[in-house]
C-alpha cells in the first residue's frame, strides 16, 4: 500500500525538530532510519498530519568515550553500530545484540534513537539498553532530561516520551561483566517470540557475584528480570538457582497471543533461554571472554 | 488532496537527477515511475523482501521504505547501473553458477553482492547467509545464489 498523505518538513537540527513537533502537537512524527515508521505509513496503521525528517541533523550519530561511558548518538546506525571499534572493545553485548536485528539492508538505515522511541516490545536494541543500564537523553523545547532505560518503557510501542520529546543520545557505562544472548524467531531475521541477555560479574573460582536478566518478547515491554537476577547473585549458577531464575522470570513475564506465538509457548520458552543464556555466559568465562 | 511538491536533486546511476515529488512518494515509486527505472522490483512494500533493494552512497537499502524526499542529494545506484556491452562480473557469476530462476530477486542479490565486494572483506559462506539475509528468493533455495556470490567476490575482475 502507499501512505496517505502528509506534509514533509526537515529539520537542521534537535531544537528545529522539537519546535516543529511542538507546532503539531501530537500529530507528527519524526522520520529517523525509517525502518519501522515507514511500514506503518505504507500500511496507513499511522496517518500523521507530518513527518519531520531528521536525518539531516549533523553530529547527532556519533560513537565515542567520555568518561567511562560510551555515547551514542540517536541517529546512529546500526550498522555503524556493529562495526564500531567502541562498541566492540567497551559493549560487546551490543555489538552481539545488534546483529540480531533486521538484516543488513534495515541495519544501513535503523537508528539506535528511532528504535528506542518506537519501543517494540521485542525489539532487541530496547532491551541492549536495560540490560547494560542505559541512560536515554531527550530534548524536548524546554530543555533536555536524562532517562534511565528501565524507566523509558511503559508498554508495546509506548515510552515516556512526550509529543514533542526527541531521543538524541544514549549512553551506556562500561562494565567489565561477561555477557551472553540468545534469542527465538521463527525466521532468521524475523521478530523474535522470545530474547534473554545475561551479564555476570565473576566471583571467585566459579562464582558470580551480581548477575542481571533482562528478558525481551515477554511481557507488553521488555524488562529486567530483578527477582531472577537475585535468584542467580552470590551463586554458582547450579541447577537449583538456574531453575529458580527461569521460574522467577516466568512468574515477572505477562506474555501475550500474537501472530508469532502464544503466551503458553512463550512461557515455555522463557526457563528454556534463561539457562541457555547463563550456560552461554559460563562458557564465555571460562574462554576468558567479558 | 493536492500535496505539496518538494524538489529533489540526487544522482542516480551517475546522471544528475531532478523532480518534485510528493512526500509520500517511495524511492522505488520514484525510481520505477518517475524515472522509469523498472530494473528495481517491488515486493511485500513494508521492508520484508528485499526486492527493492538498491545502493544509497554505496550501502544496500530497501527503496520501498525510504522516501524519495529523503534521497534529496544522495547517490542512488539500481541495477541498470550494471549495463554494458558485456556482462558485469556479477551477472556473470550469477549466470555461470545458475544462481536465478525467475529473475525477480536478481537485481537485489546482485546489488547486495556490489555493496559487499566494496566492502573488500574475505566472507566466509556461513557469514555470507547473514549478509545476504535481507532479500528473499521463493525459486532457487539460495545454493546457487551462495555459489555465485561466492564466485564473484573471489573474481579477479
Amino acid at each position: 500500500m502507499k501512505p496517505a498523505p502528509f506534509a514533509y518538513e526537515r529539520a537542521a537540527s534537535a531544537d528545529e525538530a522539537v519546535a516543529m513537533l511542538d507546532r503539531y502537537q501530537g500529530d507528527a512524527r519524526l522520520l529517523a532510519g525509517g525502518q519501522s515508521l515507514v511500514p506503518l505509513l505504507n500500511m496507513r496503521l499511522m496517518q500523521p498530519e507530518a513527518v519531520i525528517d531528521v536525518n539531516r541533523i549533523p553530529d547527532l550519530d556519533g560513537v565515542r568515550e567520555d568518561n567511562g561511558h560510551v555515547r551514542i548518538g540517536a541517529l546512529a546506525r546500526y550498522s555503524a553500530i556493529e562495526w564500531s571499534p567502541i562498541v566492540g572493545a567497551r559493549l560487546p553485548l551490543l555489538s552481539e545484540i545488534v546483529r540480531y536485528i533486521g538484516d543488513r539492508q534495515v541495519r544501513t538505515r535503523g537508528t539506535i534513537g528511532g528504535s528506542l522511541a518506537h519501543a517494540d516490545p521485542t525489539g532487541e536494541m530496547a532491551l541492549a539498553a536495560l540490560a547494560l543500564d542505559a541512560t536515554i537523553v531527550v530534548q524536548s523545547p524546554t530543555g533536555t532530561r536524562e532517562i534511565a532505560a528501565r524507566d523509558f518503557f511503559l508498554g508495546p510501542y509506548f515510552t515516556v516520551l512526550e509529543p514533542a520529546d526527541m531521543v538524541v543520545e544514549v549512553r551506556f557505562p562500561h562494565h567489565t561483566m561477561v555477557t551472553a544472548f540468545a534469542e527465538h524467531a521463527r525466521r532468521h531475521g524475523d521478530f523474535c517470540v522470545i530474547s534473554v541477555a545475561a551479564l555476570g560479574e565473576p566471583d571467585g573460582d566459579a562464582g558470580w557475584k551480581t548477575v542481571r536478566l533482562a528478558v525481551g518478547g515477554a511481557s507488553h515491554r521488555p524488562f529486567v528480570a530483578d527477582e531472577a537476577s537475585a535468584a542467580l547473585s552470590n551463586t554458582a549458577l547450579e541447577p537449583d538457582a538456574v531453575e529458580a531464575a527461569g521460574a522467577a522470570c516466568v512468574e515477572a513475564a505477562e506474555p501475550s497471543d500474537d501472530i508469532r506465538a502464544s503466551a503458553d509457548y512463550r512461557a515455555h520458552l522463557l526457563p528454556i533461554y534463561v539457562r541457555r543464556v547463563l550456560d552461554q555466559m559460563k562458557a564465555r568465562r571460562s574462554q576468558g571472554a567479558t | 488532496m493536492t500535496q505539496t511538491l518538494i524538489d529533489v536533486r540526487l544522482t542516480v546511476n551517475g546522471e544528475p537527477v531532478e523532480r518534485a515529488v510528493e512526500p509520500r512518494r517511495s524511492l522505488v515509486d520514484f525510481l520505477r515511475h518517475d524515472l522509469g527505472l523498472t530494473g528495481t522490483h517491488v515486493g511485500c512494500e513494508q521492508g520484508v523482501c528485499g526486492m527493492c533493494t538498491v545502493l544509497l552512497d554505496g550501502e544496500p537499502i530497501k527503496s520501498c521504505i525510504m522516501l524519495a524526499v529523503q534521497a534529496d542529494g544522495a547517490e542512488i545506484t539500481t541495477i541498470e547501473a550494471l549495463n554494458g556491452e558485456e556482462l558485469h562480473p556479477a551477472q556473470r557469476a550469477f549466470k555461470e553458477a545458475h544462481g536465478l530462476q525467475c529473475g525477480y530477486c536478481t537485481p537485489a542479490f546482485i546489488l547486495t553482492s556490489v555493496a559487499l565486494r566494496e566492502r573488500g572483506l574475505d566472507i566466509p559462506r556461513e557469514e555470507l547467509k547473514e549478509e545476504l539475509a535481507g532479500v528473499l528468493c521463493r525459486c532457487t533455495g539460495y545454493q546457487n545464489i551462495l555459489t555465485a556470490v561466492e564466485t564473484y567476490l573471489a573474481a579477479d575482475d
